[in-house]
């Protein structure tokens, strides 16, 4: 069985287990609206124009989020040994690795494009730019949050500290791809040309391809049952 | 204690403070008060070696985190966990004082330019090193995880390294190695390359005494924490 077939077969069962108990996704869904709806409120709107920071806040929401959700990776699986099982099966460590973080992608995608959506509505943004262009933004930037959170959720799944230790380990990273995504995405709203988006956006790839390769090289050393 | 590395980390301290207390007295009474920033430009003799040492520090982690994960050698952890805390301290008194400098001579104590954001990062990921190495019940599972933490941030020096040359930045580009030399004063030159060598001593002293304290502390643990080439 090919690697690629191996990566499907894994993004498959988690996306299936995730439909089937939904709890991570609809925790995930319900802390965008409701991130979406504080922003809302805890902005002066007649001093502040929304669409001044909605990529901003797009970003931050969809990076908590995935945060949040990142945590939650690997438990169903722990709980009941399932993941010892499937590190017992002749596929590889990267492979294993891909295809967690292909599902977690999926998810993500979903928040991202919820995020994108309510904060647009509730921030009353009326022409966002163009959607092409946001997803092309949004694309390689959810790849690295998908790449980097899965690697580092397996670390505080064994963590006393849990969820409190994952941001500080993913934060410090993700700062970049936060950085280049959020300026990239504000240039959407504003219209700009993609001649003054794309450098930004080669950069989201390079960070998103980076944190693929290295995630799949190194996740056999953060699975050592 | 084992007598040679006790002897060695002795040395390298005492030699390491003897050199600083000059550096001291180079700083206050001997070299040249630089025209333009004034008197607040001596924080400089105390920056650039601390930076120097914090980046040797997260060198060396990297470098032994990427053999422990190889070989699984309990030394090559035992000298990240040494150089770690080092570069913790040292990295603490680079990100201190260059906002006091930074205050003069940029008017702000902290500006968001690439070359400070990716240090104050570099100096996180490493404060999560400690974190994760800490929190897993299983201590050789939390070394390996530190150590892969380490390898991860570590992708991050170059980074630093380059970010003045490869954006528009505040901080100040290199003065002293230069294709065409360096182009400080000698004096200048002379005291900072004085404070390099107090800062390099002083620090791999205390790695000497970190190092054997910690693989004296594993000798002694009930049963061994050690892992399987531990001699």
């Amino acid at each position: 069985m090919t690697e690629l077939r191996w990566i499907w077969l894994i993004a498959r069962k988690d996306l299936l287990l995730e439909l089937r108990s939904g709890g991570r996704l609809l925790s995930m869904i319900a802390f965008v609206v409701l991130a979406g709806f504080l922003f809302a409120f805890a902005l002066d709107q007649s001093r502040v124009a929304g669409r001044d920071v909605v990529a901003s806040l797009t970003w931050l929401t969809i990076l908590f989020a995935s945060t949040a959700g990142a945590g939650r990776i690997f438990d169903s699986e722990e709980e009941d040994g399932a993941f010892r099982h499937i590190l017992l099966t002749p596929v590889s460590r990267g492979a294993v690795f891909l295809g967690k973080a292909s599902a977690n992608l999926v998810l993500i995608w979903l928040v991202a494009a919820l995020s994108f959506t309510s904060l647009n509505t509730f921030m009353g943004v009326r022409s966002p730019g163009s959607l092409a262009a946001h997803a092309a933004v949004l694309l390689p930037g959810t790849i690295g949050l998908a790449a980097t959170g899965t690697f580092f959720g397996r670390m505080s799944r064994h963590s006393a500290l849990g969820d409190t230790l994952l941001p500080v380990l993913t934060f410090p990273l993700l700062v970049p791809l936060v950085y280049f995504g959020a300026t990239a995405s504000a240039r959407v709203f504003l219209e700009l040309p993609w001649t003054e988006i794309s450098g930004l956006v080669r950069l989201l790839w390079a960070f998103a391809l980076g944190s693929i390769a290295i995630g799949a090289f190194l996740f056999r050393h953060v699975t050592d049952e | 204690m084992e007598r040679r590395p006790r002897v060695a980390g002795l040395a390298l301290v005492t030699g390491g403070v003897a050199t600083m207390l000059l550096v001291h007295w180079m700083v206050a009474f001997w070299v040249p008060t630089e025209a333009s920033q004034g008197v607040v430009q001596r924080i400089f003799y105390v920056h650039v070696p601390a930076a120097w040492t914090t980046f040797l520090a997260f060198g060396i982690v990297a470098l032994a985190s990427a053999a422990y994960l190889w070989l699984e050698d309990e030394r090559a952890d035992a000298a990240a966990v040494a150089a770690a805390e080092g570069g913790l301290i040292f990295g603490a008194i680079m990100l201190i004082s260059g906002p006091l400098w930074g205050r003069i001579a940029w008017g702000t104590y902290w500006t968001w330019e690439p070359r400070l954001t990716l240090t104050l990062l570099l100096w996180f990921t490493y404060l999560g090193y400690f974190l994760i190495r800490g929190s897993v019940a299983d201590p050789r599972r939390g070394k390996r995880f530190a150590a892969v933490v380490a390898v991860i941030g570590s992708l991050n020096i170059p980074l630093i390294h380059v970010s003045v040359s490869w954006f528009r930045s505040l901080h100040p580009g290199p003065v002293v190695i230069k294709p065409e030399g360096p182009t400080l004063h000698p004096d200048m030159l002379a005291t900072l390359l004085t404070s390099l060598a107090g800062f390099t001593l002083l620090f791999l002293g205390l790695f000497s005494f970190r190092y054997a304290v910690e693989r004296l502390g594993r000798r002694s643990l009930p049963g061994g924490a050690a892992g399987p080439m531990e001699d």
